[in-house]
């Protein structure tokens, strides 16, 4: 077991899965509680586009992602608070059109090459050491904000207009909502893929749910089924040389389908 | 300025309500003193509901004014005098995560500073409104597996943790049996009583609240005040406002 971190990418890979596994769980509980689930395969699609514009211009495509998700994400909650269109409908027009952007730039850079495809599907050996900074600084700030409007966020998740009465800055803090997923979506990419980290972020949760548990013990079941799919499936991905993303999301997959045969009313 | 003068909670007037060029409400003008007791009543699409939403500032009138504790509305800020206990409150969504105690927790979010920890003031606001709503032994249940009666009191609770001093309801009897819908009478009366807490509370059920209220509101897009709603009950008023339903509502009276 511990001859995997023998290598320095094995580390590099381990503390990022980790990082992301905190950070998807906890916001992805927000996000869930909100019906807000398809906003993180929106974003994560639009990571792409400042992935691709990384890759051809030759910028950080990690910082890239995340300034273009951060828009990506204003853009999506300024259009459902401010226009009556269907918000799964703003998601699903986001999705394909940034998607689209992405290929184009693409394939006009001609970087259609393997440094694209680890960024779809997640790679272990890319972690470099200065993604690893970037996803610990911007990380922890992302969690200590969750952290310190939990409660608010909680209250809106459960019924807006109350929270709104009670007077707590419910816009303000749907935005904060969306930044703050759109940036841990973007840093998550080179670990688990766009196409992927949608799962990471959203089947933890609906796994705790079937426990039927209070709001702080759901946060933690769905932490741990984050954090035990990430560890367990980099492990496997090391020892059978499967993708690291894709095998992550199959390990979530299978906790959620005991979480819920076992909580079978 | 004179403390002798009476300032209303609320301070309506002119208040205009239109959506596409259709008037919802119009020329509304009321106020609602401390300690009062008001019930409002009216047709279902009156415009009841959108009256109390314009008050909370859920819905932005076309015209008119609303002033809170003398305040404009926008200039308000101590929401936490105000409680609100919405239509829909008794039916939760039965897998959100949320114990009885999270939701009445929630009523104290706001007033912390730093950090989303609850310091003792919190704890026992919290603790002295599931009591009042005898809902303490019910503390770690969770809230989808409640009838409706006991998740209207825990409505009620969270709102009561703030310390409002004034209650709004929005008819919060939906899926509520009618054995609990009286003792939930009883409870809103003293708190009225007991608490001096005013109370704003849209109802069908006005035969069977008619001894506790002050004063009752009808609102069909116009308002009407009744400043004896015991009287209110036989005058024709009532006929007028609710057709046909009227008959519903007294014959609901004799039944009690």
């Amino acid at each position: 077991m511990l001859e995997m971190f023998q290598y320095d990418f094995m580390q590099r890979a381990f503390l990022a899965g980790i990082i992301i596994a905190t950070l998807a769980s906890l916001s992805g509980t927000f996000v869930v509680l909100k019906r807000y689930s398809m906003i993180s395969e929106t974003l994560a699609h639009s990571a792409l586009v400042g992935v691709a514009v990384g890759l051809v211009a030759g910028y950080n495509p990690l910082w890239m992602a995340v300034a273009v998700a951060l828009l990506s994400a204003w853009i999506i909650e300024y259009l459902r608070s401010t226009f009556t269109i269907y918000s799964d409908a703003i998601l699903a027009i986001l999705l394909s059109g940034s998607l689209a952007v992405a290929i184009i730039i693409v394939s006009l850079g001609g970087a259609f090459n393997n440094s694209l495809f680890s960024y779809l599907f997640g790679s272990i050996l890319s972690v470099s050491k200065e993604d690893l900074i970037v996803i610990s600084v911007v990380g922890t700030l992302s969690l200590a904000l969750l952290l310190f409007y939990s409660r608010e966020l909680y209250f809106i998740a459960y019924d807006e207009e109350v929270a709104q009465v009670r007077g707590i800055q419910v816009k303000m803090l749907n935005f904060l909502l969306v930044s703050v997923v759109a940036v841990i979506i973007a840093l998550s990419i080179r670990v688990v893929g766009s196409l992927l980290i949608g799962a990471l972020m959203v089947i933890p949760t609906v796994a705790a749910l079937q426990y039927r548990v209070g709001f702080v013990k759901t946060i933690f079941i769905s932490l741990l089924i984050a954090l035990f799919s990430v560890i367990a499936g980099m492990t496997l991905s090391f020892y059978f040389s499967l993708p690291s993303g894709a095998t992550i999301v199959l390990c979530v997959i299978c906790i959620f389908i005991i979480s819920l045969v076992s909580n079978k009313r | 300025m004179s403390l002798n003068f009476r300032v209303p909670i609320f301070d309506v007037k002119n208040l205009s309500f239109k959506v596409r060029g259709q008037e919802i409400l119009s020329d509304i003008s009321l106020e609602i003193f401390n300690g009062e007791y008001i019930a409002i009543i009216g047709p279902n699409g009156g415009g009841k509901t959108t009256l109390i939403r314009m008050l909370l500032g859920l819905e932005t009138p076309t015209s008119g004014e609303i002033k809170l504790y003398g305040k404009k509305l926008k200039n308000f800020k101590e929401w936490h005098k105000i409680g609100y206990v919405p239509q829909r409150a008794s039916l939760v969504d039965e897998s959100f995560p949320a114990t009885v105690l999270d939701i009445v927790n929630m009523g104290r979010v706001s007033k912390r500073s730093i950090f989303s920890s609850m310091d003792k003031n919190d704890t026992s606001a919290v603790e002295d409104a599931m009591k009042k709503m005898d809902i303490v032994a019910l503390k770690d249940k969770m809230v989808g597996t409640l009838s409706g009666g006991q998740r209207q009191r825990v409505m009620i609770a969270r709102a009561l943790a703030s310390k409002p001093e004034i209650l709004i309801l929005d008819e919060p009897n939906t899926g509520v049996d009618m054995r609990s819908q009286k003792n939930f009478y009883a409870l809103l009366s003293k708190l009225n009583k007991e608490e001096n807490i005013t109370i704003v509370f849209i109802t069908h059920d006005i035969g069977v609240i008619a001894d506790d209220i002050a004063r009752l509101f009808t609102i069909n897009q116009k308002a009407t005040i009744c400043n004896d709603p015991k009287k209110a009950l036989s005058c024709e008023d009532m006929s007028a406002l609710y057709g046909i339903e009227a008959h519903l509502i007294h014959n609901h009276k004799h039944e009690h």
